[in-house]
């Protein structure tokens, strides 16, 4: 930490994610090049190139920070990997850019209005990078001397050596400093850190030189290495947070609290522009910048009518994220309104956005798509069962397919093999009905189902 | 044949990237084993300062200069130190304001983008209150 832009480069931090294995989880990003041409088979993503290539392009524009204020509109038939498309963004875009994720419906809740879940939805995309620097006295102490003066009251005065690989020294203790090393029970051996500005000190571990100076240990003893390099460092640390997480600190008595409980409520408008102006006043003063991140917003056409002018005016603010939306509706009537409206958005926003459609799948790109999928969840296949699924993907949908993978996994095991067949789809197939033979199946026996009486060319009521 | 010459086209490029590479790695590790060597002569010095201050009974000290022993009036040896400490102090904020640099250098010759976010200006104790919680 003594040279902290260099040391930062090692401090990734490690944790193993074990993540659900989900419908997306097979993405890493978006598989392109260099020249963000795109590779067929590619970090998980299969065909689509146009899409893709699309999606890089805006990649590139929002890792330059260029698009601020646009939104995108990734439009397609279901189950041709519009989710995918965001995924990929999301993940290529890396842990620094905020990326928020919500379903279109998700904004209609109790607790909060319309606008509101908007508002903090979109505020939790932008991010303000800050710094913070201490100047810190890191290093093992060597030896404390605490001279007490004989009568038992009086000042104390004391010395303190402290070292690390590369030096040691010595420092004069006033009666502040000795209150505060005697509370903190520190002693020869440990590892402390004296904050410079207040004088605070923290104790880190112990020295391993000193691991077995005793035997009787408590199991908290924590074991560090005698730090290297100078004394006296220099701590930067860089944060990414996003506007909302700093809404809700300052919003809420129980501070950040509020933010793990999930609880967090309306914000008052009052909070939100003074932080917008103490943000606006640090971005001058060259203490925070702005990373615009991505907002994205699934089955965009469950948003009615006044969520879209929301965000219409939103997207015009001076920090706005970018703003991907995804739906899979044609021509069809603006939730709210009874006009008729292409993919359900009201032709001013339709305006404003770059839209980037999907094409259904080939076959072979299927295939591969079960290929990748059949890794993910670690089920091996032979290739007849491959061309079968692969068949049935065609013909039936993706995501049936998928779905079958499992399935059929499940009852390969059953039989003790190892890898999946013909047989297994096949009994699979029988078992679990898809779209199509369900609807058969509902026709054929309508009679026996109940409230059959409703007269069918009468068309389902939504909203 | 022409495979062959663009292959060594190649191993030269590849090495004269990895040549530079270790010269800008070189470079910061050397300026890294500065600012110890820095800091070294910085607490000694702030010791010698201690020492002198608090000595009340002389006032003259014993100073070395190169391989002379000189006694030297106290408080002119404190100026002294004082100034020695601030220029040390100096120095070491101009080595990790370059370091900066490069270490971005370095990180362009890998092909990584910069560290973002070093050179802004830190937020004081009551300014980090506000984002409490992350820091």
């Amino acid at each position: 930490m003594a040279v902290p832009s260099a040391d930062k480069v090692q401090e990734i931090r490690e944790v193993t994610r074990i993540e659900r294995i989900g419908a997306h989880s097979h993405i890493r990003g978006l598989g392109l090049d260099d020249a963000l041409e795109a590779r067929n088979v590619s970090q998980g993503m299969v065909g689509q190139m146009d899409a893709r290539r699309a999606a890089g392009v805006i990649l590139e524009m929002i890792k330059d920070g260029k698009i601020a204020g646009r939104a995108l509109l990734i439009a397609g038939h279901p189950g041709t990997g519009k989710t995918a498309i965001a995924m990929g963004m999301a993940q290529a875009l890396g842990s620094d850019t905020p990326f928020t994720s919500i379903a279109g419906s998700e904004i209609f809740s109790l607790e909060m209005g319309k606008t509101e879940a908007l508002t903090q939805a979109f505020r939790k995309s932008i991010g303000v990078r800050i710094k913070e620097e201490t100047e810190i006295i890191e290093g093992e102490v060597v030896e404390i001397q605490i001279d007490r003066p004989a009568t038992g009251t009086g000042a104390k005065v004391g010395k303190l050596t402290l070292k690390t690989t590369e030096m040691e020294t010595i420092y004069d203790l006033g009666q502040k400093m000795i209150e505060s090393l005697t509370k903190e029970k520190v002693q020869a051996g440990d590892i402390i850190t004296i904050d410079k500005a207040t004088g605070k000190i923290t104790k880190l571990g112990r020295s391993f030189t000193r691991a077995r100076d005793y035997d009787a240990m408590g199991a908290q003893t924590k074991f560090v290495q005698c730090p290297e390099g100078e004394l006296q460092k220099r701590k930067e640390v860089v944060h990414t947070v996003t506007l909302h997480e700093i809404d809700v600190i300052n919003s809420r008595t129980q501070g950040f609290l509020a933010l793990f409980s999930g609880d967090t409520g309306e914000i008052k408008s009052e909070v939100r522009e003074q932080i917008n102006g103490k943000v606006a006043e640090w971005r001058e003063e060259g203490k925070a910048e702005i990373v615009p991140g991505v907002l994205f917003i699934d089955e965009v056409h469950m948003l009615d009518i006044e969520s879209f002018s929301f965000l219409n005016r939103a997207l015009e603010s001076d920090m706005a994220p970018i703003l991907i939306m995804a739906t899979n509706r044609g021509i069809t009537r603006i939730r709210g309104t009874n006009y008729q409206s292409p993919h359900g958005i009201p032709i001013d926003l339709l305006d404003r956005l770059l839209i980037i459609s999907t094409t259904p799948y080939e076959e072979k790109e299927i295939r591969q798509i079960l290929k990748i999928r059949c890794e993910e969840e670690d089920v091996e296949m032979s290739d007849d069962a491959m061309t079968v699924l692969t068949r049935i993907g065609m013909e039936t949908s993706l995501r049936y397919a998928i779905q079958l993978i499992t399935t059929a996994n499940l009852v390969a095991r059953k039989r003790k093999a190892t890898e999946v067949d013909v047989d297994d789809i096949k009994r699979v197939y029988s078992l679990f009905l898809d779209e199509s033979r369900s609807t058969q199946f509902l026709k054929e026996y309508q009679q026996e189902f109940m409230f059959n009486e409703l007269a069918p060319s009468e068309s389902m009521e939504t909203s | 044949m022409s495979t062959k010459e663009s292959q060594d086209g190649d191993t030269s490029k590849m090495l004269e990237i990895l040549c530079k590479m270790e010269e800008a790695a070189e470079d910061i590790l050397s300026d890294k084993q500065q600012l110890i060597d820095l800091d070294r002569k910085r607490q000694k010095t702030r010791e010698a300062v201690r020492v002198v201050s608090k000595d009340k009974e002389n006032n003259k000290q014993w100073v070395c200069f190169g391989n002379m022993f000189i006694k030297f009036p106290t408080s002119n040896t404190k100026a002294m130190l004082d100034k020695d400490y601030d220029k040390i102090d100096q120095e070491m904020n101009g080595i990790r304001h370059q370091l900066k640099n490069k270490v971005n250098k370095l990180r362009d010759l890998e092909m990584k983008d910069d560290l973002k976010g070093f050179n802004l200006n830190p937020l004081s104790k009551e300014e980090l209150k506000t984002v409490e919680g992350f820091c």
